[in-house]
């Protein structure tokens, strides 16, 4: 009897586990499609907007939105913020090929030429943009025709994110190279932005008055070598099938400005990002090669600090940059009135955007930059011009923000700049490379069917 | 797999007396096989069929968009081995399997012994060495990344008070792949500890009570007995260890995401940065065999090793 009753709970208790297992494994695969269905099915008028802003940058942001939605917005927007990156756009895209994605995300500018011919993006119309107060007026020529392929429009840019040079006002002062305005003495050749860094060097104690990390950052690598690079006027074309068209000579010449500068006394050989900026944040250098995006954490830091272009080196005002821009991830069938109310947010958002110029980057709506109010906004003010001399990524599918081409960027030049040897032979691997990518079939379209 | 499970059910089922009705047996055999169902079922839908899948996906150019998909014959596998970078990323990988199963089976067989010899507070030790192991590989990353931190970082500071340079541990290609190699030993080695301890405390006492009665030595008696009694464990540790090396993938890509570079991205790395950054499930599928193919190199070579010892033993 006792045996038979071991068994037998044994038995139920197999069965019951079992049971339960499987009815979880239902109940939570089912409530998880429901859960994520039922949120924008519930409410007619809310919008998913995907971001890949964190941080600083988030909060802003949620500021914005919270202020479209507030004042008897015809809309209500669950915004979901997932990590920068890579996986970002991996989530974005199985969104989409899924047929349910959200109504609106953010993008880089300099990702859309990828992702757009995967039948990934909507296009907008320009029309309905015009009627809200949105057209091409209203941005730089340049930031505005990013978004475009062919003759459409796949995305509106929020801002540009430029690379920019900050400079500590104390220790420049000290070192006599400001001008009567307190802004950094304008330099026009490699000499002279050399011998200005030297003086500041007069001033900084021993560390190295420049600041640059580089050191497994592909990305931050190509923002200085590219501004650099189309300084002189120059540009870079992937024709895909085809073999990369570099200009060999002036892409040697500004890696070897590069490795000029990383000689150890004016900006130390071997530093990282983060290193990088925390000598600058910390009043130990005087200038420091970053983006507009460290606006927040510099002013943070609490060290006196200013930000001007880079200065015009090579004859033609230029600076690496790239777009948050608003893209309509494509839907299998479009819901015209949630649409409606995203051409509409999206109007609401740039018209706001001047909240979105204190995380540093500049809007790319014009109203906003030449409003009286902005002109006031310091530093910001003072590299808003670097908006009409911006340079994305060279078009291609494998570019952009957080793409692979960086990586190869960085893996081809790195060991140049850590030796201050090699230019040339960094600049073939460099375009080894490049080809190589485009013998490469475009992944989200590998019969290459799509036209815009 | 079936048939390891099904034979003893067989064998129980003839050595029972034939009383019962002849249904009895195929009713046996329908319960038998409701109980390897489970199993059986999502050993098909999640091994099987992404491996049949894998393996299809491999001849043709799908992308993870659900564009592409037509068929691309051999050009995956022709443009994966021609690709520098696989070749690099597979080296590294096989790199990384030498540098790591050395220190992870010495280490753990020096542990073990210097524990097994009666060490005080036997449990303190066994728990701290083995501790690490239970940790994610999300939190040794985070610890370690702390610790190789070129400015605030212990290992600096260690470097430092005997005097040697600080290194960028994790920025510099010329040592990160060793800075992976410290974590996770760090990491790991409790594993391979414990299989040498119980392996330690199965050789019986009465050896080295007779070694000691012929008067060997603590060294003679480790040598002549503790050493060849291992051997056997010594064979499944760096078999299991080989095989957890290969598959290096979490703690690298967490410690190094953002600075990874050629000389440091592990295979499997290359396989997910194919498929989910560059959309290409055909090309990565292919790499994935490609892989395969030297696993089941290491597999067959290991086989063929512990047949032949098995043969002269």
């Amino acid at each position: 009897m006792a045996r038979r009753s071991t068994m037998l709970s044994r038995r139920g208790l197999l069965t019951g586990a079992a049971a339960i297992g499987g009815a979880a494994a239902l109940s939570g695969g089912l409530s998880a499609c429901g859960a994520a269905g039922a949120a924008s099915a519930a409410n007619p008028d809310q919008l998913q907007f995907w971001t890949l802003l964190s941080g600083g940058d988030g909060g802003t942001m949620a500021d914005m939105v919270a202020k479209a939605t507030g004042s008897g917005a015809a809309y209500d927007v669950k915004t979901t913020t997932l990590v920068w990156g890579e996986p970002y756009y991996t989530k974005l895209a199985m969104a989409a090929t899924g047929g349910r994605p959200p109504e609106l995300a953010i993008m880089h500018a300099s990702r859309v030429p990828g992702y757009a011919p995967g039948g990934l993006l909507d296009s907008w119309d320009i029309g309905r943009l015009a009627e809200l107060g949105v057209s091409q007026d209203d941005f730089p020529e340049e930031i505005w025709k990013k978004g475009m392929i062919g003759d459409k429009v796949f995305a509106v840019a929020l801002d540009a994110h430029p690379t920019v040079l900050m400079f500590n006002p104390e220790i420049c002062d000290k070192a006599g190279v400001l001008d009567s305005d307190g802004r950094l003495r304008e330099t026009e050749s490699p000499e002279e932005f050399i011998d200005l860094v030297g003086q500041v060097g007069g001033q900084t104690k021993g560390v190295p008055p420049l600041s640059y990390g580089y050191l497994g950052d592909g990305s931050h690598m190509f923002r200085l070598f590219y501004t650099f690079y189309t300084q002189h006027g120059a540009s870079m074309t992937f024709p895909e099938g085809g073999r990369a068209e570099i200009d060999d000579d002036i892409a040697v010449e500004s890696l070897e400005l590069m490795q000029t500068l990383l000689d150890g006394k004016l900006a130390v050989q071997r530093n990282d990002y983060a290193a990088a900026l925390a000598e600058f944040a910390t009043g130990r250098s005087g200038l420091l090669f970053t983006g507009v995006w460290e606006l927040r954490s510099v002013k943070e830091a609490g060290v006196p600090f200013d930000m001007t272009a880079i200065p015009t080196l090579f004859g033609t005002p230029a600076a690496y940059a790239d777009s948050h821009a608003f893209v309509l991830p494509h839907q299998n069938q479009v819901d015209e009135h949630r649409r409606d109310l995203t051409y509409r947010f999206v109007a609401d958002l740039l018209k706001g955007s001047y909240e979105w110029a204190t995380a540093g980057h500049v809007p790319a709506y014009l109203p906003v930059t030449q409003s009286p109010e902005y002109a006031k906004l310091t530093p910001q003010s003072h590299y808003a011009d670097v908006a009409e001399r911006v340079n994305y990524d060279p078009a291609a599918w494998f570019t952009g923000s957080a793409s692979n081409f960086h990586s190869n960027f960085g893996n081809a030049i790195q060991p140049a700049l850590m030796t201050g040897k090699g230019a040339p032979g960094a600049i073939d691997a460099f375009r080894t490379r490049v080809d190589r990518l485009l013998k490469t079939q475009n992944p989200v379209d590998p019969d290459g069917t799509w036209t815009p | 797999m079936t048939a390891a499970v099904e034979t003893p059910l067989a064998r129980a089922a003839a050595s029972r007396p034939r009383t019962t009705t002849t249904a009895g047996p195929s009713r046996e055999r329908l319960v038998s096989w409701a109980f390897l169902a489970p199993f059986l079922i999502a050993f098909a839908l999640f091994l099987v069929w992404p491996l049949v899948h894998g393996l299809y996906l491999s001849f043709t150019n799908q992308s993870l968009t659900g564009a592409g998909g037509s068929w691309a014959g051999l050009d995956n596998y022709q443009e994966a081995l021609t690709d520098p970078t696989m070749w690099r990323a597979l080296r590294t990988t096989v790199w990384f399997t030498v540098v790591s199963t050395i220190p992870l089976v010495l280490l753990a067989l020096v542990m073990a012994l210097l524990v097994h010899r009666g060490l005080p507070g036997q449990w303190l030790w066994r728990l701290s060495f083995f501790m690490p192991f239970l940790l994610a590989s999300t939190v040794v990353s985070q610890i370690w990344v702390w610790i190789f931190n070129p400015d605030i970082g212990a290992a600096n500071s260690v470097l430092g008070a005997i005097g040697i340079e600080p290194l960028a541990w994790l920025q510099d290609p010329a040592v990160n792949l060793y800075a992976i190699v410290i974590a996770t030993v760090w990491w790991t080695v409790g594993f391979n500890f414990l299989l040498y301890l119980a392996a330690l405390q199965n050789i019986p006492d009465q050896h080295y009570e007779a070694a000691a009665l012929d008067g060997a030595g603590p060294w003679r008696q480790l040598w002549s007995i503790t050493l060849p009694q291992l051997n056997s464990a010594t064979v499944l540790i760096v078999m299991l260890q080989i095989l957890a090396s290969l598959k290096l993938f979490d703690q690298a890509y967490q410690m190094l995401i953002g600075v990874s570079t050629d000389t440091t991205r592990p295979i499997v790395q290359y396989i997910y940065e194919s498929g989910f950054v560059g959309y290409r499930f055909g090309y990565s599928a292919a790499i994935s065999y490609v892989f395969f193919a030297l696993i089941v190199i290491v597999g067959v070579f290991q086989m063929t090793a512990m047949n032949r010892r098995r043969n002269l033993s």
